[in-house]
This record gives structure tokens, C-alpha cells and sequence, in this order.
């Protein structure tokens, strides 16, 4: 009986401790569920299974939100760390929670947002959007996924922040032979750091998700940059070379010759002495400078059209973007370049007298650049994002198109990263690039001209 | 330009007489082990049909196809065998820019000619992608070291063989952007055999010319 009175819960009456604990989770459970519909919806896409496939052009001109936990970025990792092997990652997650450079347990702290697109990984936090950090993708070396008993992570091995030395490795637990790296002055050894992003997901579904995103992005940027190989192969070997010393300091023979390519096409041009002028030395005057266009000779015929087309393209943008002491400023930084100066101040300068409204002029230089420093090129035009249908994004997938019919196409994504330039470029992009392709010699012409009247000269 | 040269011009380019010396060439020269004198009045015959009427082989191998119920891509079939080397093509000259040039476009073609094989799995396509790219540079490098070399007095019809064939280049990079949105593998193979035409089109003209 004394069973049968235990067993019968007596109404009224609530344990103190009860009350007190269930008040305090209802009132948790009930903040959660305020925050939870207080939080704005993600910006996310119906997924094809069973791989998500998703449309590049949302890659491309859009982008998708997954909600995660941010767990936090190791620096420093070495740079031979295999994502994907489980007993190391989770050794270097472990001391990492240890030394609290990554967070212990998971709460609604962590909660973030990742905002996935072709140009990008953004990480932001959920409530405050405040940005956390954003990774290009062409500084993701790897994406994994490792499941830790509940904990579903994921991992991206991103390069490490650009700009810094390589820097002892802080896992020293896992560094390999002094051999594969390098001493510092101080003895310590060297080896080739990078960051590890550290993610988790609510589930393997989750997980599995994010990283076939990701690989579809891979997938876009690889066949993009592919493309442009292609792009880049074919205008190398369309270009005749010459007798005369090219454009680029490197003499390489597969790089057309402006001058000729200039005296050939646009006539009474002469772009070789207003690139020496840059205010150096004497512009023809327009008596010595022949009115009429030079008869083509056995060697202007030589030169590759496509070659000289552009060149007459980026010219005639030129001269419709520019004014006068721009142009004449252009030619100075181009013959700079020319004579031994760095792509990087090529472009910082460019950059500069370009301003933002016309930075996307810059990517009328891409075939000029020569391949020692394209890649510099590219990866600048992307910092300072500007894209087209050329660069490390291309039209491959009709994206960009030089036809009246796709004027509508963007070159940014719906994160708005190349701000003033699309303006610039949606409209008509056809009619734009088509400007760019003619005026140029003009320009440089008109700078001859303008150099001849102010008397520049030695 | 006459009537005549028009006519010329658009027959060589024309990529429907491709059919010719892709398929039915490699045919003759098995059917010379057999009857030599069958398969010159054959070749002979075929070669006088296809220059008076432009498309008539592929009509014919069309026509036996049909007839024999063999359903195939003709397309992709042609691409998969147009990488062989076509004797009348050849370069005969013995310096090593003549040699560089025949090789360079064997390279080419039998690149181009497995793009059937590698179209349907990405990475390896996007390999391939890269192959033909460096192929096709290194060929124009070729042609180029030969005009540095070699003065030509009908170097006219040289510089544009070669710009037809940069066009062509261009076509194909261009049809590969469209096939990476719409899946339309077809569209390529037909790029990929214009190509491969155009390829031949450069050794013909340069064995014409040198």
C-alpha cells in the first residue's frame, strides 16, 4: 500500500528542483523558438538528387545559404596535411579544442550561415550577419567531411592568409623531416602553412551536401579556367611573330608586335613613338607622320588579325573612357611595363588611374599580358573584383555573351562583388566589347597628337 | 574573286567532302590489297564524283547505312576515324619544319578523335580540353616557325589557311561553352570534324604551296 501511495502522483504538489529546471528549459526551449522564427530565411535552392544538382547559373550568378556551425580557422596547419585523414584532422581538432583556438562545446553561438557561390565561400553569423571571413575558391585547396560520433564536420583547406611567410608550423606533432621543409634564421623549421576552416553540420545528409556544392563549384571553375587555356593557346598561336622586339620584356616570340601591328592596321598611326614618348622623348609631328595609311608590306601581313583586332578593340574603348592626359597617362604606365617595371604596379597604377567606375577597362589587357605574369593579372582583376566572361569565370556557360541576344547577362553574382562594373557591362555588352575592340589606336594617336602640340620631346 | 574561286574555296572547306578521305579513303586502300586496279578506278571515280558534286560520298555511306538497318552516330563515327593520316595530305619534304608540321597535326586529330571516348566523364574531357589546346598551339607555333623560315611567293593563301583554321579553333572553344550549359555533345563531335578538317585543309595548302 505504501508502494501503491508512492506510485500515486499527488496532485499539486511539484518538486522545487522540477519546477526551477523545467522553467528554466521551457524558457530556453521558448528563446529558441523566438530566435529560431525571429531569423531570416535562408537564401537556398531545390537540390537534384541524389547528387544536389544544383544550376551553375545559381553558382554563377546567384548563390545558395547552408546553415552551419562555425567551429573556428586554424593557421599555421602544414600545408601536407591530408584532409581527409580522419586521425589527423581530429588530432589537430582535439588540441586545438584543447588550447581553445576552436570552440568546446556547440551552441547557438556558433550558428552561421554559409553563402556559397562560384566566386566565394562567405561565412556570416546568423543573427547579426556580421561577416565572419570569406574565402575564394580559388584559395580552397580542399573540402572534407569526417564524422566524430555526432559531430558532423567539415573541413576546407584554404591557402594561408596572402601575404604571410610561411611560419613554423604550429603541430609539431605532426610535422614530417626537416627535408621537406625549410630552416629559418632561427633554426626553426619552415614548412608551407595553410588554414583549416573548421565546420559542422546537424547531419551526414547535411555534410554530404556542402561538400557536393562545393564540388560543383570545383567543377565550374576548373572547366572555366579550361576554357580559357583553350582561349589563351589559340590566341598564342594565332599571333605571328616578327623580326622586331615584341611588346613584353620576356621577347617572346609568340607575342605580337604592337608597333607593327598598329602601323599595319590603323595606317597613320604610329603607336611605337607615342609609347617612347610617355613624355620622353619626340612624337612625330603630323607632317612627318604620313596622313595616309601605310601600303601594307610583305611583313604587315604577317601579323595575326586577331591579334591586331583586339589590340584596335581595347583601343577604341580607350578612347571613349579616357581623357586625354588619361590616355597619355596609359601609354606612360604601359611603356613603363614595357621597359622592366612589375605587373603588380602595372596594375596598382592602372588600377589607380582607371578609378572605379572603369576597372573593368582592365580586363581589355588580359591578351596582352604575357604568360610569365598572367596569373598575377587574373588573380587581381578578381581581388578587385572585376570578372567577365574571360577570366577565371568565363561565358562557358553563357554567362557572358558577345551577342545582342544575352545583354542581360551578369559578370557578378547576386553578392554584388564587382559593384560599379556591372553597370558598365550589362548593358549591350555586346556593343561595349565590340567599342573595345577598335578605338585604340585612335587614342593613342590622339595622344601622339596631343604629346606633339604640348612640344614633350628631349 | 570568280565564280570559280568561290566555287573552290567553299568545296574545300566544305567539311561534307571530309566523308571521302575519312572513310571511304582507308576502304580503297584495303580494297588495293585485293584488286589494285578496282580500287583506283574506284578512288578515281569517287574523287571526280565528290569535287563535281560536294556531299555525295556521305550520302551514299548514308544510304548503305540505311540500307543495312546499322544505326549509328555518323558523326561520332566520322570523328573516330578522321584521325588517320590522309596520304594526299602528307607533306613529302624532308626538313625537319615539313616533318614538325605532319606530326603536329597528327597529334591534333587523334586528340580531337577521342573526344567521343572522354566527353561523358568531365575531368577526363576537361583534360583533354587542355591537350587539344596545347596541340593546337603547338601546330600554329609550327606554322609559324615555317613562315619565319620559308618565303613564299603565294604566301596569301597560307596566312589565310591558317586564319581559317584559328577561326575554326575559335568555333570549337565556343561550341564547347555552349555544350558545358546545354549537354549537347553533338554539336561538339561536328566542331571537333571541322577541326580535324580544317587541320588537313593547312597540309594540303602547305603541300600545295612549298
Amino acid at each position: 500500500m505504501e508502494d501503491d501511495v508512492k506510485k500515486v502522483k499527488k496532485p499539486g504538489l511539484v518538486s522545487p528542483f522540477k519546477r526551477v529546471f523545467l522553467k528554466g528549459e521551457k524558457g530556453r526551449d521558448k528563446k529558441a523558438q523566438e530566435k529560431s522564427s525571429e531569423r531570416r530565411a535562408l537564401h537556398t535552392f531545390s537540390l537534384s538528387l541524389p547528387d544536389h544538382r544544383i544550376d551553375p547559373d545559381i553558382l554563377l550568378n546567384d548563390y545558395i545559404e547552408k546553415e552551419v556551425k562555425y567551429l573556428g580557422q586554424l593557421t599555421s596547419v602544414p600545408g601536407y596535411l591530408n584532409p581527409s585523414s580522419r586521425t589527423d584532422v581530429l588530432q589537430l581538432i582535439d588540441n586545438a579544442r584543447k588550447s581553445h583556438q576552436l570552440a568546446g562545446n556547440l551552441t547557438s553561438e556558433q550558428d552561421a550561415v554559409v553563402s556559397l557561390s562560384a566566386y566565394n565561400v562567405k561565412l556570416t553569423r546568423r543573427d547579426t550577419e556580421d561577416i565572419i571571413l570569406r574565402v575564394p575558391i580559388h584559395d580552397i585547396a580542399a573540402v572534407s567531411y569526417i564524422r566524430d560520433d555526432s559531430l558532423h564536420l567539415v573541413l576546407l583547406k584554404t591557402a594561408q592568409e596572402v601575404g604571410s611567410s610561411p611560419c613554423p608550423s604550429t603541430c609539431m606533432e605532426l610535422s614530417k623531416s626537416a627535408t621537406m621543409g625549410s630552416l629559418s634564421e632561427s633554426g626553426a623549421v619552415l614548412v608551407e602553412a595553410c588554414s583549416l576552416l573548421v565546420l559542422a553540420v546537424d547531419n551526414k545528409g547535411a555534410a554530404e551536401e556542402l561538400c557536393l556544392l562545393l564540388s560543383q563549384v570545383f567543377q565550374i571553375v576548373y572547366t572555366e579556367s579550361t576554357i580559357d587555356f583553350l582561349d589563351r593557346a589559340i590566341f598564342d598561336g594565332a599571333t605571328t611573330p616578327t623580326r622586331h622586339h615584341s611588346l613584353y620584356s620576356d621577347d617572346s616570340s609568340s607575342k605580337v608586335d604592337v608597333k607593327e601591328a598598329f602601323e599595319a592596321e590603323a595606317g597613320t598611326f604610329s603607336f611605337q613613338s607615342s609609347l617612347e614618348a610617355g613624355g620622353h622623348s619626340p612624337c612625330p609631328s603630323p607632317s612627318s607622320t604620313p596622313a595616309s595609311p601605310q601600303p601594307k608590306t610583305a611583313s604587315d601581313s604577317e601579323l595575326s588579325t586577331t591579334a591586331a583586332e583586339l589590340l584596335q578593340d581595347y583601343m577604341t574603348t580607350l578612347r571613349t573612357k579616357l581623357s586625354s592626359q588619361e590616355i597619355q597617362q596609359f601609354a606612360t604606365l604601359l611603356h613603363e611595363y614595357r621597359n622592366g617595371s612589375s605587373i603588380h604596379e602595372f596594375c596598382i597604377n592602372l588600377r589607380q588611374l582607371y578609378g572605379d567606375s572603369r576597372k573593368f577597362l582592365l580586363l581589355g589587357l588580359r591578351p596582352f599580358i604575357p604568360e610569365k605574369d598572367s596569373q598575377h593579372f587574373e588573380n587581381f582583376l578578381e581581388t578587385i573584383g572585376v570578372k567577365d566572361g574571360r577570366g577565371i569565370i568565363t561565358d562557358s556557360f553563357g554567362r557572358y555573351r558577345r551577342t545582342a541576344s544575352s545583354a542581360s547577362d551578369s559578370t557578378t553574382n547576386g553578392n554584388g562583388a564587382a559593384g560599379g562594373s556591372d553597370e558598365a557591362l550589362a548593358p549591350s555588352e555586346g556593343d561595349e566589347w565590340d567599342r573595345m575592340i577598335s578605338d585604340i589606336s585612335n587614342d593613342i594617336e590622339a595622344l601622339g597628337c596631343h604629346m606633339d602640340q604640348d612640344g614633350t620631346g628631349p | 574573286m570568280t565564280m570559280e574561286e568561290m566555287k573552290n574555296e567553299a568545296e574545300t572547306n566544305s567539311m561534307v567532302s571530309m566523308t571521302l578521305y575519312a572513310v571511304m579513303y582507308p576502304v580503297f586502300n584495303e580494297l588495293e590489297r585485293i584488286n589494285l586496279s578496282a580500287a583506283q578506278t574506284l578512288r578515281a571515280a569517287f574523287i571526280k564524283a565528290e569535287k563535281e558534286n560536294p556531299g555525295l560520298t556521305q550520302d551514299i555511306i548514308m544510304k548503305i547505312l540505311e540500307k543495312k538497318n546499322v544505326e549509328i552516330n555518323f558523326t561520332e563515327s566520322l570523328l573516330r576515324m578522321a584521325a588517320d593520316d590522309v596520304e594526299e595530305y602528307m607533306i613529302e619534304r624532308q626538313e625537319q619544319e615539313f616533318k614538325d608540321l605532319n606530326e603536329k597535326a597528327r597529334a591534333l586529330k587523334q586528340i580531337l578523335s577521342k573526344i567521343p571516348d572522354e566527353i561523358n566523364d568531365r575531368v577526363r574531357f576537361l583534360q583533354t580540353i587542355k591537350d587539344i589546346a596545347s596541340a593546337i598551339k603547338e601546330l600554329l607555333d609550327t606554322v609559324n616557325n615555317v613562315f619565319k623560315k620559308y618565303q613564299y611567293q603565294n604566301r596569301r593563301a597560307l596566312e589565310h589557311q591558317k586564319k581559317e583554321f584559328v577561326k575554326y579553333s575559335k568555333s570549337f572553344s565556343d561550341t564547347l561553352k555552349t555544350y558545358f550549359k546545354d549537354g549537347k555533345a553533338i554539336n561538339v563531335f561536328i566542331s571537333a570534324n571541322r577541326l580535324i578538317h580544317q587541320t588537313n585543309l593547312i597540309l594540303q595548302t602547305f603541300k600545295t604551296v612549298a
